[in-house]
């Protein structure tokens, strides 16, 4: 029971710290706009870097339009291409210097309540699964976990029968949470997000062909401070960085991701 | 039809003891502000409750410490009429007077009809309060509290809100209320022209407790209650039977103690009355007067002198079966060598006896 | 008009409408009661009790929305207890939506009640319980008729408020097409992708339009309700 509610204390924590608006003014720190989903593995990488580090974490969307509204970033890792694209359209970033950071996964989670007995495959029976239960995903038009998600599922044949029974959160961590809490029996997250949680299953990756690739681009933005943001970039593209990163779950774009 | 209170309460630096019976009729709670008037009316009606004691309306106690009784205001049947009226703005006149009905245990003794005829509001039933005068809302309060059928009619300053001209419209309808329904009235006043005109019993509280309480007549002659009263309004309230009126625009009117001439009133002859007789507006003398204007003399004896703050002393007199009061200078009494016992002369300024204090009952 | 929006945008706007009206009519009596005894009575816990009234409007609405999960989810303590009981399931259901929305409006709805309350003047209600009313018919016939123009104030707030609501609303029942996407959520929506500005821009308009319709409409029944206390 302890265990239970210092779970659901720490979740309720890690949200609020989520929410909770980071403003940094460019100084001779850089400051880092970052997807929220990176928050674990770049604290730590941030930790050991020689200069201070301030990294703004949020979803892509908000990131990218805090950009466009002159927001002081001095590096964007974005964790969708589509919203990196803009900028470089609107000229915000140093498009020669955009380089894919890191590539991530989808995996199927099940609830610590729950008994798997699943195997991801076309026309895998997910419905049955889920009975009168549903499927916690990010916003599937909106947040890239969900539409990278919905996409899996539609290519595997499964989505009609689920469609109905999916319930979206405004961001992948929140979808992550109502399996944990065991509102919901099933998931569609990313791996980093599953291997950040103990109390969750995994049932197993979806095939990388099922879905569009899952990248992380990351750029320095256009005129405000590139030296210090391309060097903190180049230091997280460094093998030393990339070992904190896999150990966090992601993948490496050399990985043949 | 009585009400028995016996309270004690502590209401600020004042620590209230109060204990009357009032029998049928109207009983005013006379005194300052700020002797307890209002508490005791708010623990009648159940809206305070006293730290102990015990009310009874009827013999039925509604409020005892020690059987730890107190019955809810709703229950009580009371009708209280407030000094500020408090008519439910969002209903009309009709809604506001048959507000009670509903809850009342018997068929109201008068009909809405009735009442509205008693209190001449019958042609603003369809209206709402925000639009009434003073007056007109009193009244209607007045009618609201009578056709909840109340055991009691409890009204505190009704009329102290109003101009005298809204005063002299409303007291005529407080008079029919006392001759014309058995209800009880507990009516709270620091006027004493009011409760001359008004009461049949008077308590008179002082200091959270009470310092007299006996019938107006008695009450309100009491040289003792001078101070309580005031120099200005001390007087005597008589019983009178108005006897006829002569062609030169006075009418008689006969009392205990004889006869007495007022400017002419508009009442039928046999008609019962009281009049008021301030004490400074009598003079004694020993001899009956001649050659004098005054028209009123009544003959007296001196039952008892009592000293006032002043220069002035109060003679305290029998005339046939009432009492009269004179306020005199104690040099006067001196000279005159006033003695209890002593057969003396009342001369009374007729035009002095105040037409607002003719009482129609 | 109905080319101008889709269905699935129709069906957020009807939900939304339909959520915020029953979220209102829910908190109606609780907001009643609740501010009465705020207005009126002396208890021990008083101050807590308006805190926790007022926390919905201080707490992060991702927080409230936490908090409902995980006490009205199905593993929640008193989310268990209905299911178990009643077979009431609030989570990812329309009724969880209404249960958010009415919780994020309660503070607006008990202000706006007790100051109406406290504007009433209880000498009134002495006056009907001398007449021989109980407590409860006097506060149905004098209480509760001259607070109307606070009450319709009161719920028009929440019925914004509740239309308007998205955090708490999303994290308590997620985003289900149908069950629990309301307008804000599909706002939302529209504007985490690149190039949804324009839709995102005419739902903002349709709820800029319902929020203004009802702020209108509760001004002329304020008015009115006015005119009928003040009478003559």
């Amino acid at each position: 029971m302890l265990h239970h509610w210092s779970r659901r204390l720490f979740l309720a924590m890690s949200l609020a710290a989520m929410i909770t608006p980071f403003v940094t003014k460019a100084e001779t720190p850089v400051t880092v706009f970052a997807a929220a989903s990176l928050k674990s593995a770049l604290d730590e990488l941030a930790a050991t870097y020689a200069d201070p580090v301030h990294i703004s974490y949020g979803g892509s969307s908000t990131l990218a339009r805090q950009i466009q509204h002159g927001a002081p970033a001095d590096l964007f890792i974005s964790a969708n291409a589509a919203w990196m694209d803009v900028l470089e359209q609107d000229g915000l970033i140093v498009a020669a210097s955009r380089r894919t950071l890191l590539t991530n996964r989808l995996v199927l989670i099940a609830g610590p309540d729950v008994d798997p007995d699943l195997t991801i495959e076309p026309g895998f029976d997910l419905a049955a699964a889920l009975g009168q239960d549903h499927l916690a995903m990010a916003l599937i038009d909106a947040v890239p976990a969900g539409i990278y998600g919905a996409a899996a599922l539609r290519s595997l044949g499964v989505w009609e029968q689920v469609a109905h029974r999916v319930a979206q959160t405004d961001n992948v961590r929140a979808a992550l949470m109502l399996v944990v809490l065991g509102e919901a029996p099933y998931g569609v997250v990313y791996a980093t997000d599953a291997e950040a949680s103990p109390d969750v299953r995994v049932v197993g990756m979806f095939p990388e062909g099922s879905h569009p690739p899952i990248r992380y681009p990351a750029a320095p933005i256009t005129g405000a401070n590139p030296a210090p943001a391309q060097a903190f970039l180049d230091f997280l593209l460094t093998p030393e960085a990339g070992e904190v990163f896999q150990k966090h779950g992601f993948g490496l774009p050399g990985d043949g991701a | 039809m009585s009400l028995l209170v016996d309270i004690r309460h502590r209401l600020g630096a004042l620590d209230l003891e109060i204990s009357f019976r009032a029998p049928g009729g109207v009983t005013a709670l006379f005194g300052r502000s700020g002797t307890g008037k209002t508490t005791v009316i708010n623990a009648v009606a159940g809206l305070l409750t006293p730290e102990s004691g015990r009310i009874e309306l009827d013999g039925e106690p509604v409020f005892d410490t020690r059987s730890d009784l107190s019955v809810p205001t709703h229950k009580r049947r009371v009708g209280y009429v407030f000094q500020d009226g408090r008519l439910f703005p969002h209903l009309s006149v009709r809604q506001n007077l048959t507000y009670g009905e509903r809850f009342a245990r018997a068929k109201p003794r008068a009909s809405l009809a009735e009442v509205s005829e008693l209190l001449g509001i019958s042609d603003l039933l369809e209206r709402r309060p925000g639009g009434l005068s003073g007056g007109e809302k009193q009244r209607v309060a007045i009618g609201r509290a009578l056709l909840s059928r109340p055991r009691i009619l409890l009204m505190d300053e009704p009329l102290a809100a109003l101009d005298s001209a809204r005063k002299a419209e409303i007291l005529p309808f407080l008079e029919r209320l006392r001759d014309h329904t058995d209800i009880p009235i507990l009516y709270v006043s620091h006027s004493v022209a009011e409760i001359a005109r008004l009461a049949t019993t008077v308590v008179v509280l002082e200091g959270g407790s009470v310092a007299r309480s006996g019938p107006a007549e008695h009450v309100l002659s009491d040289p003792g209650m001078v101070r309580q009263i005031g120099v200005r309004d001390a007087g005597a309230v008589l019983p009178a039977t108005i006897t006829r009126h002569h062609n030169d625009g006075l009418t008689e009117l006969s009392v205990s103690g004889g006869r007495l001439f007022l400017p002419e009133m508009d009442t039928a002859p046999g008609t019962a009355t009281r009049v008021r007789i301030l004490a400074h507006d009598v003079i004694l003398s020993r001899a009956l007067p001649q050659g004098l204007s005054a028209l009123n003399i009544l003959s007296a004896t001196i039952l008892a002198l009592r000293d006032g703050d002043g220069p002035g002393v109060i003679v305290q007199m029998q005339c046939g079966e009432d009492r009269l009061l004179a306020r005199i200078t104690r040099r006067s009494a001196d000279v005159m060598a006033l003695q209890p016992g002593d057969h003396i002369h009342a001369v009374i300024k007729s035009v002095s006896i105040a037409r607002t204090d003719v009482g129609a009952g | 008009m109905s080319d101008w929006l889709g269905p699935a945008e129709w069906q957020a706007l009807a939900l939304s409408l339909w959520v915020s009206f029953f979220a209102t009519l829910l908190s109606l009596p609780f907001g009643v009661f609740i501010a009465y005894a705020l207005a009126r009575w002396q208890f021990r816990g008083k101050h807590i009790l308006n805190v926790l009234v007022h926390l919905p409007l201080i707490l992060p609405p991702v927080v409230t929305g936490y908090l409902l999960l995980l006490t009205f989810g199905r593993q929640g303590a008193i989310g268990s207890w209905l299911y178990d009981n009643f077979g009431v399931i609030l989570a990812f259901r329309w009724t969880g939506a209404v249960l958010a929305a009415a919780i994020m409006a309660f503070p607006l709805m008990v202000r706006s009640l007790r100051l109406a309350i406290e504007a009433v003047d209880p000498k009134l209600e002495q006056a009907a319980a001398t007449l021989g009313a109980p407590r409860l018919w006097v506060f149905v016939t004098v209480t509760l008729p001259l607070i109307l123009p606070g009450l319709i104030a009161g719920s028009v707030l929440a019925f914004a408020k509740a239309m308007g609501e998205f955090g708490a609303t999303i994290t308590f029942v997620s985003n289900i097409p149908g069950q629990t996407q309301t307008l804000p959520s599909a706002i939302y929506a529209f504007l985490q992708v690149p190039g949804g500005e324009g839709s995102a821009l005419r739902l903002v308009v349709v709820s800029v339009v319902v929020a203004m319709g009802a702020l209108l409409a509760s001004e002329w029944l304020a008015r009115r309700a006015v005119q009928r206390i003040a009478g003559s």
